[in-house]
């Protein structure tokens, strides 16, 4: 097929961006294990959308090909852009076009064959006109009353259609925001797109926009989450390189605003227990009968929350439950560190036990997920006691290991 | 559907060509201009060749258009229901005095659907009174382009008091705070809106003070990762918002680049020791010897 512009599938461009921007070190032969063409076009296309943001780097295995971004100066994700490109066909814009200039306002209702006959009027003015069926044109109409851009209704056994009313946008400002703040943010990024062009108010740190790469399998989790359905999810294992299927009740996102990740909390029946699923690994969502049970379930987990450093709900040391509680030391003029770990818990408590030393200790399902916070104050850490004895040894034999690297030596380090 | 025609650059590019074509006969320029600026780098190609080809019967060969009204759609279920959901979260009421239009439509999220599990408890209180007065009052001045007149609270809770021209406000997910970004004062012009207690435009005659402040804040660092426990995954994903760059230099071991700001030098270093032995920085030697000193101090601990 001849290259073009747009796209019919978003998952492919979907793989390409995520290697794109989150490693973008791999030479063109890597991505060719499927065709040396696929990988020419995608990267066409994502230059063509992204223009200034993909850049190149000669290395000793060819030509790499990155998304560079600073997310803190870009006051609009530019990875929307990708979720703008969805081919159609030249009836397909030639219709939409003609259907909502003669159903111009909500007052106009009109029949499949009133509506016929003006659509004949727009095509005969050109040299060569390409006349529509009545069967497309009334497929056209009846997706956009399921997109709710148009009302049909019935007056006796006539079918009329017209224009729903335009609706409510907010501000720009609010436009602005919360398509960088709020899940699915690409949807507003559709409705400043109906704005006319302005200057942005609001830049974002700590901003991860990769996740609008997912907003599709988002949409459909809450969509099943609203109707409390059962879903069978196509996920991916990236390690692998192997998918399975799983029929699963999904319950809530859970969004990491500090590494980036988004994932799927869900009940596995087949397994008994929570299992959390990085939604960028979810291929496909099909959604399934009601479950019953999605209430009680959902609580189940809420009630688990407060036990949860990340999304793991189970160790690897098989334990329901770990304990865990480290001590950190400073000056008495650096309390802003007793207010670090207050701030940034989220779970547990903190003690300040005297001065100049606070502990913070919890019961978790898995300790390893506090390890990196703990490395975080690596040069105050007095005590630390994990029940897991291997997660312990492990992160003094992880301490031991840094001085080496750094020569600080390691063997006298304890 | 998220991924429809309907919100594509080619729609909305189609429309504003239409909007064009209605006023007079359309220019080649400037269907150009119009694809320039709302569709992307090879889409003139496309574009251009379907009107030409009559492919789209929307334009003629004469430059008008048999379309008679500037071309609008109303909303769709996907857009209201996505108003309707960020209706829900507190902070809507910094921007909007009033919700309405959207009292029939289910929204697409609630805040029992998803759960940010890692920002920081000591968020800005969207709620209060007195934070969203503060919040109108910044954004009517940025939107305005005039001096503000503030009171804040430092840490050691002494009242300051200051004139600042704000451009925008900068809002952090992990901080789940707004900051005033400004200009013309001596030093640091930037506040947390937590900290803020009055805020009034300010009316006399206004005089920036030239800043003091180093303009060199861009700053890089260099590490190599050794990917074990996932770390490539884990680390490229962390730093993912910063500018940067990510080259193999053996089978399991890579080098990392990260571009950041001076101010966050020491957030960036604290991140980088999270990650324990599987990152090791390189360069440049300040942030080598920033790292060695938080080591040298982590072993006097006892361990």
């Amino acid at each position: 097929m001849a290259y073009s512009e747009l796209i019919k599938k978003f998952n492919r461009i979907r793989e390409y961006m995520r290697e794109f921007y989150v490693y973008g070190f791999k030479s063109r032969e890597e991505y060719n294990k499927k065709s040396a063409r696929s990988y020419d076009d995608e990267r066409r296309r994502i230059e063509s959308w992204l223009g200034e943001n993909m850049q190149f780097r000669q290395s000793a295995e060819g030509k790499n090909v990155f998304i560079s971004i600073d997310s803190r100066i870009s006051a609009h994700n530019p990875l929307y852009k990708a979720w703008k490109t969805k081919s159609f066909t030249d009836g397909d814009i030639t219709l939409h076009f003609i259907l909502l200039d003669i159903l111009s306002a909500p007052e106009i209702a009109m029949t499949i064959q009133e509506i016929m006959e003006l659509v004949d009027d727009y095509i005969s003015e050109f040299d060569h006109p390409r006349y529509f069926d009545e069967s497309t044109v009334r497929k056209k109409l009846k997706e956009y009353v399921n997109e709710g851009i148009l009302i049909s209704e019935k007056q006796g056994k006539v079918l009329y259609y017209r224009r729903a009313a335009e609706g409510k946008l907010y501000g720009t400002d609010t436009l602005d925001f919360f398509s960088e703040a709020a899940p699915c943010g690409v949807v507003g990024s559709y409705l400043l797109d109906k704005l006319p062009s302005h200057e942005a108010h609001f830049a974002f740190k700590h901003h991860y926009i990769t996740n609008a790469m997912d907003s599709e399998i988002l949409l459909t989790l809450f969509e099943a989450m609203h109707q409390k359905k059962y879903i069978s999810v196509e996920a991916i294992n990236r390690h692998k390189d192997k998918i399975s299927e799983n029929y699963i009740v999904p319950l809530k996102i859970m969004i990491s605003v500090q590494n980036g990740r988004q994932y799927l909390m869900a009940f596995a029946p087949r397994f008994k227990k929570m299992i959390a699923y990085r939604t960028d690994n979810i291929i496909s969502v099909k959604l399934a009968e009601k479950c019953e049970q999605f209430d009680e379930l959902r609580g189940k987990l809420n009630s688990m929350l407060p036990h949860m450093w990340g999304v793991n709900t189970q160790s690897v040391s098989g334990k329901r439950m770990e304990h865990i509680e480290f001590t950190v030391c400073y000056e008495e003029y650096e309390q802003f560190i007793h207010n670090r770990l207050e701030r940034e818990k989220r779970c547990g408590t903190v003690e300040k036990i005297s001065d100049c030393e606070s502990r913070f200790s919890a019961d978790v399902y898995d300790a390893s997920e506090l390890i990196p916070w703990i490395r975080t104050f690596i040069c105050r850490i007095t005590k630390l006691h994990i029940s897991n004895k291997e997660l312990e040894k492990q992160f003094w034999d992880d301490m031991e290991n840094m001085y080496k690297l750094y020569d600080l030596g390691g063997a006298d380090a304890k | 559907m998220i991924f429809s025609e309907l919100y594509g650059a080619y729609y909305n590019a189609m429309a504003k060509i239409l909007a064009k074509a209605i006023e007079h006969p359309l220019k080649k320029g400037e269907l150009r201009s119009i694809v320039d600026a709302y569709a992307f780098e090879e889409s003139i190609l496309n574009i251009e060749t379907a009107i030409d080809e009559e492919r789209w019967q929307l334009i003629k060969k004469d430059g008008t258009t048999p379309i008679m009204h500037v071309p609008s759609m109303p909303l769709t279920i996907l857009q209201k229901r996505w108003l309707k959901a960020i209706t829900l979260d507190p902070r809507i009421k910094l921007f909007e005095e009033e919700i309405s239009g959207l009292d029939e439509i289910e929204p697409l999220f609630t805040r029992e659907d998803f759960f940010i599990f890692d920002k920081y408890a000591d968020g800005d209180n969207f709620e209060d009174a007195a934070y969203i007065k503060n919040f109108r009052c910044i954004l009517d001045a940025i939107r305005n382009k005039y001096p503000l007149e503030l009171t804040t609270m430092n840490r050691k809770g002494n009242i300051l008091s200051m004139v600042v021209m704000p451009k925008w406000l900068e809002y952090s997910q992990k901080d789940d705070k707004f900051r005033l970004i400004g200009v013309g004062r001596k030093s640091n012009d930037t506040i947390n809106l937590g900290r803020i207690i009055t805020c009034e435009p300010y009316t006399k005659e206004y005089i920036p003070k030239e800043s003091v402040k180093n303009q060199e804040s861009a700053r890089v660092v260099e590490f190599e990762l050794i990917d074990e426990r996932n770390a490539l995954e884990r680390v490229l994903l962390h730093f993912a918002h910063f500018k940067k760059q990510a080259e193999r230099l053996e089978e399991t071991r890579y080098k990392v680049t990260v571009a950041y700001d001076a101010e966050d030098e020491i957030e960036v270093l604290i991140r980088i020791l999270s990650f324990g032995p599987m990152v090791r920085v390189i360069g440049p030697d300040n942030f080598v010897n920033l790292i060695k000193e938080r080591l040298k101090r982590q072993k006097s601990c006892g361990r």
